[in-house]
């Protein structure tokens, strides 16, 4: 058992602690390890103008993501929360879900589609990039608010809220806004993460002048080695960091 | 303040379950109690004056004017939940301040007045505390001064005391009544516990199916119910089918009993209470009438009382006693007796 735990691990870590190595040595040519070590690799990721401005647009469409899911998610999932009717709050939940189940790669067929007519034209644009990404993400924000606000009785709290003479926005900003802030901000790490990563959609519906960091990535391997895994590094520490901190904010938040 | 049910009825959309003809009237000060049975629509009673739901038909007065179509929001009514529903991500003073809050009361203002609230239900010293810090009880003295603070026309209890633990029920129950006394407020106390009901209730409504059996005060209620199932369901009882033998003379199962019969004709079939506290035990040889040998079927001990059941010729008579001796023979004194209709509906 501790054997299979151990091989397991190592096949998992192994590739990542290669990325790690190769991207502080200097040469590294048929050889299991490189060898001599240098920073020059990330200096010359940063000097990159392509990664740089790759690295931009990452951070400008996870910025715009995180701000357009909390807009459309939160009253959505409100909704579906507080829908009467049973059907529908099982409807809801099934098409919140539909762009999990489907393939990213048909999802890209669609948006390369509609916005590659003449009545939209926007394909390649920044806009249509942070809107695949909304469509992506928006049901892992949706689940995770949704099964926050029935944990908490949400509706319990705003019959009470009603009878102590609280209207529908009084309710909203006293109690249901405060109930689900760490669901939200747990939420939305989850959004910032999967965003930072995302390749499918991004590579297909992306401009060659918004092209984001993962997309660039790809390019990288085309040339040294030694580049490449500094590139990669960078890419895995911001996804480190989001994981990390949704991670720490869910404790947060089950500790109330 | 008062309240009044006239004619109300509502029936769930799914179901055939609801309450018919709800006929109530809360009085100023008055504390009513509803008891039933689960299902029996006293939680419903309670979420049509809240305004969680509307009547098909009738109407609800609040102070003589008709609330029907008015959102909860707007009829100024405190409510006590089963769970409490405290607002977790505030402290106990912004709990029972915010009802102040949505009034636009000034914070310095109403931070006074919640404290003072909190004073009274005797948690004064705990206004900063959050509501995961507080006990059971302490949560439902926050929820029962933040439902009172902001002076509502009535109070609403839905089964306040049913999360607690059974020690500390009987220590709320009298600071309820105490709290609901200091603000001489209409208190609608719904609960299925029938102690409860009895021991703080001014009068209490006792409901089956929807529909209201007896409203009466708690002593009248256990002593005089209207038919079987309330005697049933409020106390225990012995209760035995007979029919009037001759004036002041009921035929039983178990044989004959002495007792006034005074309003059933000779020959009527009625229903024969008897309260186990009023049942004696007596030694087997002893003279007078409605007297019954046999043997112990069960013997309870139940600290304070013992309750027993004699297998008697013809069925079994429940008795409860502080004597501890053996015994196998009992007395029905003919003043315990009551006779109720076979069916009052």
């Amino acid at each position: 058992m501790r054997l299979v735990t151990v091989l397991y691990l190592g096949y998992l870590v192994a590739p990542i602690a290669l990325l790690f190595v190769g991207s502080f040595g200097a040469r590294w040519t048929n050889t299991l390890l490189p060898d001599g070590l240098t920073l020059q690799w990330y200096l010359d990721v940063l000097d990159d103008s392509s990664f740089r401005r790759a690295f931009l647009t990452s951070l400008k469409v996870v910025v715009a993501t995180c701000v357009i899911d909390t807009l459309l998610g939160v009253p959505l999932a409100y909704a579906i929360h507080s829908a009467a009717r049973r059907g529908v709050r099982v409807a809801a939940r099934i098409l919140t879900l539909l762009p999990i189940a489907v393939p990213e790669l048909v999802l890209a067929f669609g948006f390369i589609l509609v916005f590659s007519s003449d009545a939209l034209p926007w394909l390649g644009s920044t806009e249509v990039l942070i809107a695949a990404h909304v469509v992506v993400t928006l049901p892992y924000l949706l689940s995770t608010l949704a099964a926050d606000m029935s944990h908490l009785d949400l509706a319990e709290l705003e019959r009470v809220g009603d009878t102590l003479g609280a209207g529908f926005a009084a309710r909203f900003v006293d109690i249901v806004l405060p109930s689900i802030r760490f669901s939200l901000l747990s939420g939305l790490i989850m959004v910032a993460a999967i965003s930072i990563g995302e390749f499918q959609i991004s590579n297909l519906v992306a401009g060659f002048l918004n092209r984001t960091y993962p997309i660039v990535l790809l390019q990288a391997f085309y040339g040294a080695t030694g580049f490449a895994c500094a590139a990669t590094v960078v890419l895995l520490v911001l996804a480190f960091l989001a994981a990390g901190g949704g991670a720490l904010t869910a404790r947060a938040a089950h500790a109330r | 303040m008062t309240v009044r049910f006239e004619n109300v009825t509502f029936r769930y959309p799914d179901r055939r379950a609801g309450v018919f003809d709800i006929d109530l009237e809360v009085a100023d000060g008055e504390l009513l109690a509803v008891i039933g049975p689960s299902g029996s629509g006293k939680s419903t009673v309670l979420k049509l004056l809240a305004g969680f739901l509307e009547p098909e038909s009738g109407r609800i007065l609040i102070d003589g004017r008709d609330v029907t179509g008015t959102p909860p929001r707007a009829r100024h009514l405190g409510v006590v939940f089963q769970s409490y529903a405290l607002f977790p991500h505030m402290s106990a003073w912004r709990n029972v301040a915010y009802p102040l809050k949505v009034r636009g009361v000034a914070t310095a203002e109403r931070r006074r007045r919640a404290v003072d609230a909190l004073g009274k239900v005797g948690l004064g010293e705990f206004v900063e505390r959050m509501p995961a810090t507080l006990s059971g009880g302490q949560q439902q003295r926050v929820a029962l001064a933040r439902a009172l603070v902001f002076e509502p026309r009535a109070l609403l209890l839905d089964e306040p005391l049913s999360a607690l633990d059974m020690a500390l029920r009987a220590g709320m129950r009298d600071e309820i009544v105490r709290v609901q006394q200091d603000a001489g407020i209409a208190t609608l106390h719904v609960t299925h516990d029938q102690e409860e009901a009895l021991s703080i209730g001014h009068r209490v409504a006792v409901m089956q199916a929807g529909r209201i059996l007896q409203v009466a005060a708690p002593i009248e209620l256990y002593d005089r119910p209207v038919d079987r199932d309330v005697a049933a369901f409020v106390g225990q009882a012995n209760l035995w089918p007979g029919s009037v033998q001759a004036e002041g003379r009921v035929r039983t199962a178990l044989g004959e009993l002495q007792c006034a019969t005074d309003g059933f004709p000779v020959g009527a079939d009625v229903v024969v209470m008897v309260r186990p506290e009023s049942v004696l035990p007596v030694e087997a040889d002893s003279p007078g009438p409605n007297r019954f040998l046999g043997h112990l079927a069960h013997d309870r001990f139940l600290g304070s009382v013992r309750r027993y059941d004699l297998a008697v010729e013809g069925g079994v008579i429940r008795g409860e006693t502080r004597h501890r001796m053996s015994l196998s023979a009992v007395r029905i004194p003919p003043e315990a007796v009551r006779l109720l209709p076979e069916a009052s509906r």
